[in-house]
């Protein structure tokens, strides 16, 4: 126990380190030296933004591409793309991995308070989208109290609508519009260059209006303020010459909001950062969320093993004792189940069926993970019940029992209690796998973490609390576990 | 009451029954002998289709079991089940249930026996086999020949017209035949009609009325059992007694 305490202790002195720049300082010569400006984005995001170019041959393309060429061009070196996963951009700035982050990073309050930003290069709208014949969404923050809206975690539009609607946060950008056709929610709001390309071009939907203006601009670790300059200055640069509207011209994008890029002032520079609320501190507020979510992953792992558990003791039957076909169906379930991501289960399933059966969120991920650890126990089940010795069936059979009731009064009973120990550490991995989920919208504890995270504009506290939260539910099992394992050796 | 007509199983190539023919009557205590691999476990096994044949036929009472396995035997196979009790050389206690529980299991999930009156018959078939202090023993506490005892008991508590009994010595160890065979005999003395494969020649000889002995799937002598066992006529029978007897 003692030496548990201590791998904790490390554990949160290891996540209390927060990313702290590993480089620091004069940014700029390093970036002359080195003869390149390394610029982290993700190709994911998808067009306009960086995206590779299947036409040709996969090469690298979109407006922010040319951005980067462009400025590295005006510092003398040449820019470099570095692929980094979209929600984790400011983290790895912050480890040092590349010199500036541009790729749609908005300018938000939370974001002001961790890293500096240039001046803007492109002045989005948040758009808000509803049904077509839904005529009560109206273009005002206010009527969208306590409706669901969907957003992206941590954007802009996140912000705006927390403590306003019921937000339902997303990880990609198609799937809110195509919950918003299917009913699931009231609205989206999004950048306009999102919304043009996911959601307008749906005929059930309609474009509401835009709620605000928001800023795209070029992130940069703090103490690299020097490149913040010289990247402001040679922002400036392309912005007078009219190389960044050619470039967004290029790209479709541009529109009047841009004209304000032109006469951009150190006052409009103020008044967008001036926005940045001073950074919450971790609290029992959080605390509490936490111990919401944590719930959610309770609750969500416990019904899904209340589902999996049934069915896969279904299957093992059906597979062993079933006739041919029968026995061939859950044969092919158990190994289509095993052999394809979970992740892609819950997409099919969410939003694969949504034309067919229009699940909730909460639904579709209780259904989702039991089906998916019904093919585990099944197998789990199986090698149950081909432990227990094949007299035990005779022995039933020869006192007159039918193969079910041989079945269910004595192979299955002991097949169960030898399955027993590894049905417990499937629930321990149940619960952790649990977090997958919120591909789907379901805020559980790990999702509840991470936008804590950007919230406290620090990984340290959540972190360990949520691992720790991880731990107290999953510790007792494991010790739950083991006992079983001892009791079964004994007998 | 058991009768078998030209019963033959062939497993690939090896005939493991060769045309088996015979009858056993009500109260009779048969003993199956002969040499390993003569096909006395098998023919026991077929009696109440725990194994499967290819040819001929078994009637017990007035049920009839023919080629084709549990498929084709469905109906017969679940009244002769439960006119013949059946005994293992491994016991096959019923893991989980203590002595009284493997008792009282088929009666009350077959027979729909209420609960009370099976616990109190169960009770009473522990202490016909002398086990009545061992109610509430898991197999896995019990000795060898305290387990084929209980195994006996959770037999008779179906009320079978006959016990098949498949070497229930043969795993136990020395100095705990004496007990099972003891419990064996009173059956036999009671008049239960009984078939017994068994290696116990002392016992085949002192117990049963009759010893049918089986050799390559065949029965080779089949009589009296004294008449068998003191003046056997077939060489092979000879030579296997001779064997045995050391």
């Amino acid at each position: 126990m003692n030496r548990l305490w201590w791998v904790l202790v490390l554990a949160m002195a290891v996540l209390s380190c927060r990313g702290r720049a590993v480089v620091v300082g004069g940014g700029l010569a390093r970036v002359r030296a080195a003869g390149v400006l390394r610029w982290g984005g993700d190709i994911q995001g998808g067009e306009p933004y960086v995206y590779e170019d299947s036409e040709h041959g996969g090469r690298l393309t979109g407006f922010e591409v040319e951005l980067a060429n462009a400025l590295a061009r005006e510092l003398g070196v040449r820019a470099q793309f570095v692929q980094n996963d979209w929600s984790a951009l400011i983290p790895t700035l912050e480890r040092g991995t590349f010199d500036v982050a541009l790729n749609g990073v908005e300018v938000t309050p939370q974001r002001v308070g961790r890293v500096r930003f240039t001046r803007p290069y492109y002045i989005f709208g948040a758009r808000l989208m509803a049904r077509r014949n839904d005529p009560s969404v109206q273009p005002t923050l206010a009527s969208l109290r306590g409706r669901r809206v969907g957003t992206l975690a941590n954007r802009f539009s996140y912000e705006l609508l927390r403590n306003v609607a019921e937000v339902v946060p997303y990880e990609g950008v198609e799937e809110p519009y195509i919950d918003l056709v299917q009913g699931r929610t009231d609205a989206v709001l999004l950048d306009d260059i999102i919304a043009a390309r996911y959601g307008e071009p749906k005929p059930e939907l309609r474009v509401v209006g835009d709620l605000a203006d928001g800023y795209y601009s070029i992130a940069l670790r703090p103490a690299d303020d020097d490149l913040r300059a010289a990247l402001d200055a040679a922002l400036a640069r392309i912005t007078a010459s009219g190389e960044l509207e050619r470039i967004l011209r290029g790209a479709n994008i541009f529109n009047d909001r841009q004209r304000r890029l032109v006469t951009w002032t150190d006052d409009d520079q103020r008044r967008m950062l001036g926005t940045a609320a001073a950074g919450q501190r971790f609290g029992w507020s959080h605390v509490a969320l936490f111990g919401k979510g944590a719930l959610v992953t309770l609750l969500l792992s416990a019904l899904a093993m209340c589902l999996a558990i049934p069915l896969g003791l279904g299957l093992a039957v059906a597979r062993l004792y079933g006739p041919p076909a029968l026995s061939r169906i859950a044969g092919a379930y158990v190994e289509l189940y095993r052999g394809t991501p979970v992740l892609l289960q819950l997409y099919v399933l969410y939003y694969g069926l949504a034309p067919i059966v229009r699940l909730n969120a909460l639904s579709a991920a209780v259904l989702g993970l039991g089906m998916n650890y019904a093919a585990y126990e099944a197998e789990v089940y199986r090698a149950g019940i081909q432990a227990v010795p094949r007299g035990q069936m005779e022995a039933a059979l020869s006192l007159g029992m039918t193969t079910p009731l041989a079945l269910r009064r004595v192979v299955l009973p002991q097949a169960f209690r030898l399955a027993l120990p590894s049905v417990t550490n499937d629930f321990i991995a149940l619960l952790k796998d649990s977090s997958l989920v919120s591909v789907i919208t379901v805020v559980e504890l790990t999702k509840q973490m991470t936008i804590t995270a950007v919230d406290i504009r620090g990984w340290g506290l959540p972190g360990a609390l949520c691992a720790l939260m991880y731990f107290t539910m999953s510790y007792p099992l494991s010790l739950l576990a083991q006992r079983l394992e001892a009791r079964l050796a004994r007998s | 009451m058991i009768e078998v007509h030209e019963l033959r199983k062939v497993y690939g190539d090896r005939t493991i029954l060769d045309g088996i023919t015979a009858s056993f009557a009500r109260g009779q205590v048969v003993a199956l002998v002969g040499p390993s691999g003569g096909g006395k476990s098998t023919l026991l096994r077929c009696l109440n289709g725990l194994e499967s044949f290819d040819g001929g036929a078994v009637t017990v009472g007035g049920d009839r079991l023919v080629p084709g396995g549990a498929k084709a035997n469905r109906a017969a196979l679940h009244r002769v089940r439960q006119r013949v009790g059946m005994v293992f050389q491994q016991w096959n206690l019923f893991a989980h249930r203590t002595a009284l529980g493997n008792v009282i299991e088929a009666p009350v999930h077959v027979k729909r026996v209420p609960l009370a009156e099976a616990t109190e018959r169960g009770k009473a078939l522990l202490a016909r086999v002398g086990l009545s202090h061992r109610e509430g023993a898991y197999p896995h506490e019990m000795s060898g020949g305290e387990q084929q005892r209980v195994a006996i008991a959770r037999a008779l508590a179906m009320d079978p017209e006959a016990l098949l009994l498949d070497e229930p010595t043969s795993a136990l160890d020395p100095e705990r035949v004496g007990e099972v065979l003891d419990v064996l005999g009173a059956l036999a003395a009671d008049g239960l009609t009984m078939l017994v494969v068994t290696h116990e020649m002392r016992f085949a000889r002192d117990v049963s009325h009759r010893t049918l002995v089986l050799h390559g799937g065949r029965i080779i002598e089949d009589g009296p059992s004294r008449e068998v066992i003191d003046h056997p006529k077939h060489e092979r029978t000879r030579a296997f007694l001779g064997l045995d007897r050391r």
